[in-house]
């Protein structure tokens, strides 16, 4: 089965005072038909910028964007923008960091739910809808949905906030669902239990979910497959499992190797050096000046995104360092 | 028994009559020590800093400061306490004054302590390269400055104080992962070196394991769970630790603990529940704990726990 | 939070646009005159010639003269030191006492904040000129009344500004991090607040420049104001008024001069103000 998301040399340039920012050098990017796809990635790496590309909704300094997204079969970089607001909020639906983004705070939850859904389906009765987001919002978890659809945002918590997100973007059904850090801003606790709740709603979801996360734990318990990407690059890809036992890209180990689990003992590892400006252009791989098993070669040119099964990898050394 | 360097005893905080922030805190620190402190939104860790660094008065109970009551402490000499007792802000970068460079930001410490400016700048120099900050940073405003960099400026502003006691709110929030664990051993090193005692305080778990000697949890203002960090992490006692315990992802599966996904939301701190503060969310909950409020038990182990039915080891 | 705005990119923002370099070059003239006036003008702005009344502008009288024969063009460049010297005095006045103000306001106890609320309510609910006339009416005219009186009435507008600067800075972490450091609470108004509500106050006074200049034209049209024969904007206008029947010349200049140095110090504040305006700074 083809995948539901094709994406191949997307380059995302932004202009800015100090000059010309490359947001994103060049990614390759797969996303399967009904699998979560975790991509992490630190400050820089252009995980965020690769979310708005997938929705076009890119700052207005954007310079240059190019490469393709073929959302399936379509590129979604050559549509008019009718056409793809027609897909944002049906198709494609998005979940953020802080919900009060995305939610108007003069309208009640039940309007929001009603009006994503008549967005999405023509005809559709404001009783029907709000017979269907009551049950939803029972789904998510809500206590009391009857009373809560006549609630505004701010008289609900951070966390059931985002439950409501969540319920907007499943009762669209979309075919993506982006969710970009959707636990950072919440407490531990509260995080644990949307935690649960998506991975308990994956039975119920036949769509594919782009997962965006700083926290690899959390993407190696949600995630079937991951992506790391490293200074607008994307470094690795694979199953998450797989990725994680043996990881490909230099990077990658390293990044595991600073976390910080349980029983580990001694000094606390880290990645010296710095991410390069996303002003600079390096020469060769992205990593390189911080990679310890930099070799001349590579300075010369990028490595080349390799497809092997199932994983991928933008390191020349990655045989080398397999054995 | 040797004077504790910091003791609260019952110490309460409500703001406007009725927010308790801090409802009834007994805690003290040796000298040396480092102790993590954690908790979410509404357990009152960030008050329970803001009065040990006299940022905020205690509404009731006392505070002493190496045996000496911290009001009179203030009131015999400020600057001694202020240079004691130093601060590290979870914003790096917005704790520095935005308008200044760097070199005047590191240099005020001695112009407020009124410390020799020959002697203190030479310091700041032996601070400058042992905590590894670039010399051209000196010339830079703070937001200019990679983060990394900001939380080394805001260090080594406390440092050249000379103090005993830093508190740290936050040490690695907003660092990226490939960082965080430099920052860490900097901050273990410098404990050694300068025979610091450290109050951490952090969300994150895995840090606060990895770190600190002893793990103080709190809940709603009040402190559940008190216990040195290995033993507490290898076998938690109150059933909000556990839960809390459980929340931290692993990248291993075989490292991976059961979570534990405690129900409904953390209560407001103005309107508190009856009897245990946690049972509204607990899992063992038991008809006693929602009438008769548990007290913070010290065990024979040194332990201390606020529960009825603490867990034990499985 | 702004970055440090270095003064070099602040004057190319506001040349880059057409009302700030026309502002800017019309701040710059009248400036120069006021600074300069004794060298910029032609003549003695108070010497009578009775032979030369109203004459009409040529190459000796450049704007022609007054109903006593004196030369406007050189009374018009004094009139611009009287202008200068009191807007600059009476904005500094109101700019230090309402900062002063206002920080106290946002930092001393509530019972004072409530205090300084109700003074500046009462200031700003009296209006100038009623206050001068009355002012005058007990004191006589005089520059100085003037100065004091346009000072206190701006003293409002730059306290409620301060004030409102300072309370959203005031739980700012590098506030807190200078008191952890056992920084004094003087140290902190001016170290640490002072530079960082400098900008918006002194963009506020430089939009009450051309306030202040219509302000003390007026009184001093009204002769409550700077006493004759000393040149001041208001005068000029005065008198040419009072002769327009022998001569429109010197009423219409008059009048021009000032239109224009208003309209110069408006649109010159206004590109000050975008150019330092944070939101406008759009770099990521």
């Amino acid at each position: 089965m083809n995948p539901l998301v094709t994406i191949r040399g997307l380059c995302v340039d932004a202009a800015t005072s100090a000059g010309t920012a490359h947001l994103l050098r060049g990614v390759d990017l797969d996303i399967g038909r009904g699998r979560i796809v975790g991509v992490v990635g630190e400050s820089g790496s252009g995980k965020t910028t690769l979310a708005s590309a997938l929705l076009r909704l890119l700052p207005a300094n954007i310079s240059r964007i190019s490469g393709e997204i073929r959302f399936d079969g379509e590129d979604l970089l050559t549509l008019d923008s009718a056409a793809m607001s027609a897909l944002r909020g049906t198709r494609i639906a998005m979940i953020f960091q802080d919900p009060m983004t995305a939610l108007n705070p003069l309208f009640t939850i039940g309007t929001h739910l009603v009006d994503v859904q008549q967005r999405g389906t023509a005809g559709l009765s404001r009783r029907d809808a709000l017979t269907r987001a009551e049950a939803m919002l029972t789904t998510v978890g809500i206590p009391d949905p009857k009373r809560r659809l006549s609630a505004y945002p701010h008289q609900l918590s951070g966390g059931m906030r985002q439950r409501v997100m969540i319920a907007m973007a499943l009762l669209v059904e979309p075919d993506l669902l982006l969710a970009d850090e959707p636990t950072t801003a919440l407490d531990a606790t509260v995080e644990a239990q949307i935690v649960q709740l998506l991975s308990d709603l994956r039975k119920d979801f036949a769509g594919s979910i782009l997962f965006i996360s700083h926290h690899l734990g959390l993407v190696a318990e949600l995630c079937d497959d991951l992506c790391v990407m490293y200074a607008g690059t994307v470094v690795e890809t694979g199953p998450v499992a797989e990725v994680l036992a043996q990881p490909k890209h230099p990077y990658t180990a390293a990044l595991l190797a600073c976390e910080i689990d349980d029983g580990d003992t001694g000094r606390l590892t880290s990645i010296a050096g710095e991410v390069p400006s996303a002003l600079s252009t390096p020469p060769g791989c992205v990593f390189a000046s911080r990679c310890s098993h930099r070799v001349p070669l590579c300075d010369h040119a990028p490595p080349p995104f390799e497809q092997l099964g199932t994983r991928g990898t933008a390191c020349l050394r990655h045989r080398d360092l397999a054995s | 028994m040797t004077t504790p360097l910091v003791a609260f005893r019952d110490i309460h905080v409500t703001f406007a009559g009725r927010v308790h922030a801090l409802a009834g805190i007994d805690l003290s620190i040796a000298e040396g020590e480092i102790v993590g402190l954690v908790g979410e939104s509404g357990s009152g860790k960030t008050t329970l800093c803001k009065v040990l660094t006299a940022m905020v008065r205690a509404t009731s109970g006392t505070i002493e400061v190496a045996g000496e009551p911290l009001a009179a402490r203030i009131k015999r000499d400020r600057l001694g306490f202020r240079r004691s007792t130093q601060m590290l802000l979870q914003d790096a970068v917005a704790s520095l004054s935005p308008r200044m460079r760097v070199r005047a930001l590191i240099e005020e410490p001695l112009t407020i302590h009124g410390l020799n400016a020959a002697e203190g700048k030479a310091r700041i120099e032996v601070l400058r390269q042992r905590l590894g900050l670039p010399a051209e940073a000196l010339d830079k405003y703070p937001h200019q400055i990679s983060g990394g960099q900001a939380r080394r400026v805001a260090i080594l502003r406390a440092l050249i104080l000379a103090p005993q006691l830093i508190v740290a709110d936050e040490p690695t929030a907003g660092l990226d992962v490939s960082v965080q664990g430099e920052l860490l051993n900097l901050l273990l090193d410098l404990h050694a070196e300068f025979a610091l005692t450290y109050l951490i305080v952090s969300h994150n778990l895995a840090v606060v394991r990895r770190i600190t000697q002893r793990t103080v949890v709190m809940y709603l203002g009040r402190i559940v769970e008190a216990a040195p960090t290995a033993a507490l992490f290898a076998a938690p006692r109150h059933p909000y630790t556990a839960a809390l315990l459980s929340t931290h992802p692993s990248v291993d599966p075989a490292k991976r603990r059961e979570r534990i996904v405690l129900q409904g939301e953390i209560p407001s701190v103005i309107d508190r529940p009856s009897g245990c503060h946690f049972h509204t969310r607990c899992p063992h909950v038991q008809p006693r704990c929602r009438v008769d409020d548990p007290p913070l038990v010290t065990e024979t182990s040194g332990r201390q726990v606020r529960c009825h039915f603490p867990l034990t080891a499985a | 939070m702004s970055p440090p705005t270095g003064a070099i990119p602040v004057i190319v923002r506001i040349l880059s646009t057409v009302g700030g370099a026309v502002g800017a070059a019309i701040v710059l003239a009248v400036v120069v005159a006021a600074v300069f006036a004794p060298f910029v003008a032609t003549h003695d702005p108070d010497a009578i010639n009775v032979f030369q009344r109203f004459a009409d502008p040529s190459s000796a009288h450049w704007l022609g003269t007054d109903q006593l024969g004196r030369d406007l063009y050189s009374r018009l460049v004094h009139g611009a030191t009287v202008a200068m010297a009191v807007a600059l005095a009476a904005i500094g006045m109101a700019l230090t006492i309402g900062t002063l103000l206002g920080i106290a306001a946002a930092l001393v106890t509530a019972r004072i904040e409530r205090f300084i609320l109700i003074l500046f309510d009462i200031i700003a609910s009296f209006p100038s000129l009623v206050l001068a006339l009355a002012v005058v009416a007990v004191f006589g005219p005089s520059t100085v009344l003037v100065v004091i009186i346009v000072g206190v009435t701006l003293i409002p507008h730059f306290g409620r500004v301060a004030r409102a600067q300072v309370l959203t800075l005031k739980n700012a972490p590098f506030i807190e991090a200078e008191r952890l450091l056992g920084a004094s609470t003087l140290r902190i108004v001016f170290r640490h607040f002072m530079p960082n509500i400098a900008g918006p106050l002194v963009v506020l006074a430089s939009m009450d420049i051309p306030v202040v200049i219509t302000i003390e034209a007026g009184l001093s049209f009204l002769g409550l104001g700077v006493r004759p024969p000393l040149a001041s904007w208001g005068g000029l206008i005065y008198d040419g008024y009072s002769f327009l029947s022998d001569s429109k010349i010197p009423v219409i200049i008059s009048s021009a001069a000032l239109g224009l140095a208003t309209l110069g110090f408006t649109l010159f504040g206004e590109a000050l103000r975008d150019a330092v305006d944070p939101r406008l700074n759009r770099d990521p």
